[in-house]
């Protein structure tokens, strides 16, 4: 024990100043708490620039993909059209630089387009006639491996064709919209595997009626009257007019240009809706000749029913839908053929 | 805590010193109060995980995940750097016999910059993760939270730079020249590996964080898909910073117990020059494997070869330390009081979480590891097994040189047992939790998995005795600095000899510490 080398006293610890450290440790962490809790919602409030740049370009790409002839659909439609089949096979340039279906990409005869209608059956027989490994998938994307629509793969990126190798798959498309047969494998797309199918409406192709400009028609005498019921699925989440989805759903309305038309509208469903002829389904306020009953501001109350007369305007394709927001797309979106 | 044996001095004096030891107080007490605020929030977690269920204990998800990235964050910048720093404040000017830090206001900013960095980190409460991933962390993580994130992490980086550049040049340039570098102590040379460490690896990040700002800011896209950045990119440049801040974490603790080995064990230190060299080793190695937390992005075979073997490499290097420890301590007469406890228990977890180590650096089991519970016993064991044992037998080594008091060490042994006991329980379960394939950071897991329940179950009762460990470590800490018995400042063990050092500390305010 050598305590008694130090020269001088050793001073110890006191109770008091530990206590006035306590203190202060202990303030500084009230202070914060108090600091942090009062504004506890602030602390994770808004969204970066960077995330808010993100959304409106999410939001254009959305507007962009809605406007055009359809939405293609992420799944297999049933059979209802013809039959189209297709033979396609794998093939590289002899330096590798070039990949494509049935000649290199830029060749002639390379990635034939296929057209097809809704519900047409397309069945394409693949096969690898190229020296490395690929595989076959349809998609809706309109860039990149994928994804493919189900059941349209041949061999995946992960256990691929060999070459020689083949097989058959179909493809039938639920909705209008383009589509695209690639190769799965990452980066063969973007090198040339990519051929588009175009798919036209198919069934009546009520596509092929010019879309109504919404001008106006002096009124001939005739009078058409036509019965509509709002109606909603007990999930709703399908909506439509005399059904939804079923056969009957949304019934096509042809009238002639000048027609009186009055339409009966009846809300049988648990939700508020509107009716409205307009121009652009996604668009509630495009509407026609005044050809609306009750607005989304002022809705059908369930068990409602109405009525709206009107004179049909210029010949073309127009739409009746519900103006509630969303409800078009939904599914409450009928076609109204004004012919000459 | 803060305080030392000289004649008792106002608060105020030592919160505005530059003496190196003043300031290392100050990084212990920095240290130790996150350590706590730190380990309530560990607690928050596991006893939220005890049942299975949504708002056992916290209400949404993403409050969550805002305590467990707080944690994480306050655990290794709050905690593991200031206390690293603080001790070695206080002993490298001592072991290379200079009289002060090289740049002593240079020192006092580099500490005073912590508190700003960690009000900026407590009062956000970010959401991100404490590794903040892109994309996320770029187009979702909430403000200012974030912001208040990338700018708190960015002072606590220059704080950590500016005191390693001070360390590097108290060592090389300061130390007495009778004193060759190769005998400069190794606790000292673990200060100075990991201070060339951090000089090489921080700049990195600061750069990712600053691209992190402008891409969140939407000037830039460097990480931001959305702009036509790639966010793998900003994985590299975190992990090329923060694999080796697992050595910056993990050499001081190697090094402290160094120091305390040898003088429980009554013998001199095995190898110097093995223990010099596998510090190098580690520095240097530990840039070579930042790929293997990136295995599961897609990068081709050889790459993953190349750091599979970079990581395989530390292995060795970490084996020297081990063999070292052993040496020193085979056939001495060995005193197992607290501080040589925890010292043994450390070299123990770290033998533990170096095997699992290698087994993650393996790239087929990587692929069933990655993300799941296996990742967080593996990385905790780490952390607690090696790195909060080290730190915390080295607080319990300076208690009596510090307080001019000694702790219980009836109290000190409870708190010894109940830590290693729940560490074990705690970590070793969660890695059978993770091969059963729960992911990390989820609020919430299926009752079905009747396994998962029981497993999280022990898991938070480990936390439980660990947290029980930690408070009676705080009440002692507390209790003894003002009220324990005075200690035998040469020699408060009883183990015979003097201490090591032969030139205590001059303090410029008068008084004379134990070091």
């Amino acid at each position: 024990m050598s305590s008694n080398e130090h020269e001088t006293r050793s001073y110890r610890t006191s109770s008091k100043r530990l206590g006035k450290m306590l203190a202060i440790i202990i303030g500084v962490q009230v202070v914060g708490g108090v600091i942090f809790f009062a504004n506890y919602d602030y602390w994770n409030s808004y969204l970066p620039n960077a995330g808010k740049l993100q959304e409106q370009m999410m939001e254009k790409e959305e507007a962009a993909s809605s406007a055009g002839a359809g939405t293609p659909s992420s799944t297999q439609g049933t059979f209802t059209g013809k039959e189209i089949d297709v033979s396609l096979k794998f093939v590289e340039s002899p330096d590798f630089s070039k990949y494509g279906f049935n000649a290199p990409t830029g060749s002639p005869g390379s990635d034939p387009e296929i057209d097809a209608n809704v519900g047409d059956k397309i069945v394409f027989s693949v096969t690898n006639g190229g020296k490395s490994f690929h595989a076959f998938a349809v998609t809706a994307s309109t860039s990149g491996p994928g994804p493919a629509i189900n059941g349209t793969t041949i061999g995946t990126a992960d256990s691929p064709l060999k070459p020689g190798q083949g097989g058959t798959v179909s493809f039938i498309p639920a909705s209008a919209g383009t589509y695209y047969y690639i190769c799965a494998v990452p980066g063969h797309r973007e090198l040339g595997m990519n051929g588009q199918i175009v798919v036209g409406g198919g069934g009546n192709s009520s596509s092929s009626i010019p879309a109504g400009t919404g001008g106006t028609a002096p009124a001939n005498g005739n009078k058409e009257s036509f019965s509509l019921a709002f109606e909603v699925s007990s999930d709703f989440s399908k909506y439509g007019f005399n059904g939804t989805g079923g056969a009957g759903t949304n019934p096509d309305i042809t009238v002639h240009s000048g027609d009186t038309v009055t339409i009966n509208v009846s809300n049988p469903s648990k939700v508020f809706h509107a009716f409205g002829i307009v121009t652009d389904p996604n668009d509630p306020s495009s509407l026609v000749w005044n050809a609306s009953y009750k607005t989304a501001d002022s809705p059908m109350k369930p068990g409602d029913s109405g009525s709206v007369t009107f004179v049909a305007g210029t010949p073309g394709l127009y739409h009746y839908i519900c103006t509630v927001p969303g409800h078009a797309a939904l599914g409450m979106d009928g076609h109204f053929i004004v012919e000459k | 805590m803060v305080l030392e044996i000289q004649k008792p001095r106002p608060v105020w004096q030592i919160m505005f010193s530059t003496h190196h030891t003043d300031v290392g107080y100050l990084y212990l007490t920095f240290g130790i109060t996150f350590l706590f605020m730190g380990g309530v929030l560990a607690l928050i977690l596991r006893t939220h995980l005890f049942f299975p269920g949504q708002g056992v204990l916290i209400s949404d998800s993403a409050t969550f995940n805002r305590i467990f990235t707080v944690h994480g964050l306050t655990m290794l910048f709050l905690f593991a750097l200031p206390v690293a720093n603080g001790i070695g404040n206080i002993l490298v000017p001592i072991m290379v016999r200079y009289k002060d830090m090289a740049y002593p206001k240079l020192n006092a900013i580099a500490f005073w910059m912590n508190p700003v960095g960690a009000a900026l980190l407590w009062l956000g409460f970010p959401d991100t993760t404490w590794v903040s991933y892109a994309p996320y962390s770029v187009i979702r993580a909430p403000g200012p939270a974030a912001d208040m994130f990338i700018f708190g992490l960015k002072i606590l980086g220059i704080s950590s730079i500016l005191s390693s550049i001070n360390f590097v040049v108290t060592i090389i340039k300061c130390k007495h020249p009778d004193l060759p570098l190769r005998r400069v102590p190794l606790f000292a040379w673990s200060m100075l590996t990991v201070s060339l460490m951090t000089i090489v690896a921080m700049p990195t990040y600061a750069a990712a964080l600053i691209m992190m700002l402008t891409d969140r800011l939407g000037l830039s896209g460097f990480f931001n898909p959305f702009a036509g950045g790639d966010p793998i990119a900003y994985l590299h440049l975190f992990w090329f910073t923060f694999h080796p801040e697992v050595y910056i974490f993990l050499l001081p603790s190697i090094g402290m117990m160094y120091e305390i080995i040898p003088r429980f064990s009554r013998k001199p230190l095995y190898s110097q020059a093995s223990g010099v060299f596998a510090f190098v080793m580690l520095g240097i190695i530990g840039f070579a494997s930042w790929g293997h937390h990136m295995y599961s992005t897609g990068m081709d075979f050889t790459t993953k070869v190349v750091f599979m073997i970079g990581t395989l490499a530390a292995v060795p290097a970490s084996g020297m330390h081990v063999f070292n420890f052993l040496a020193t301590m085979w056939g001495g007469r060995i005193r197992f009081a607290a501080p040589m406890k925890f010292a043994v228990g450390g070299i123990a977890l770290f033998f533990s979480a170096g095997a699992g180590g290698v087994l993650n650096s393996a790239m087929p089991l990587d692929f069933i590891s990655h993300g799941t519970y296996w990742v967080v016993g593996h990385m905790h064991l780490f952390l607690i097994g090696t790195i909060g044992f080290g730190f915390v037998g080295m607080i319990y080594y300076m208690f009596p040189y510090i307080t001019g008091r000694m702790y219980n060490e009836k109290w000190a042994s409870a708190h010894f047992i109940l830590m290693f006991w729940g560490t074990v329980q705690t970590f070793f379960t969660q890695h059978i939790l993770g091969l059963e394939g729960m992911p990390r950071r989820v609020y919430d897991y299926p009752v079905e998995f009747t396994s998962w329940t029981i497993l999280n179950q022990i898991s938070s009762v480990g936390a439980w005795l660990i947290g029980t460990g930690f408070v009676i470590f705080l009440a002692s800490l507390i209790y003894y600095s003002a009220k324990g018995k005075p200690a035998n400042m040469d020699d408060p063990w009883g183990i015979g000899g003097k201490y090591y050092y032969p030139v205590a500390a001059k303090n410029p305010h008068g008084g004379r510490s134990g070091y």
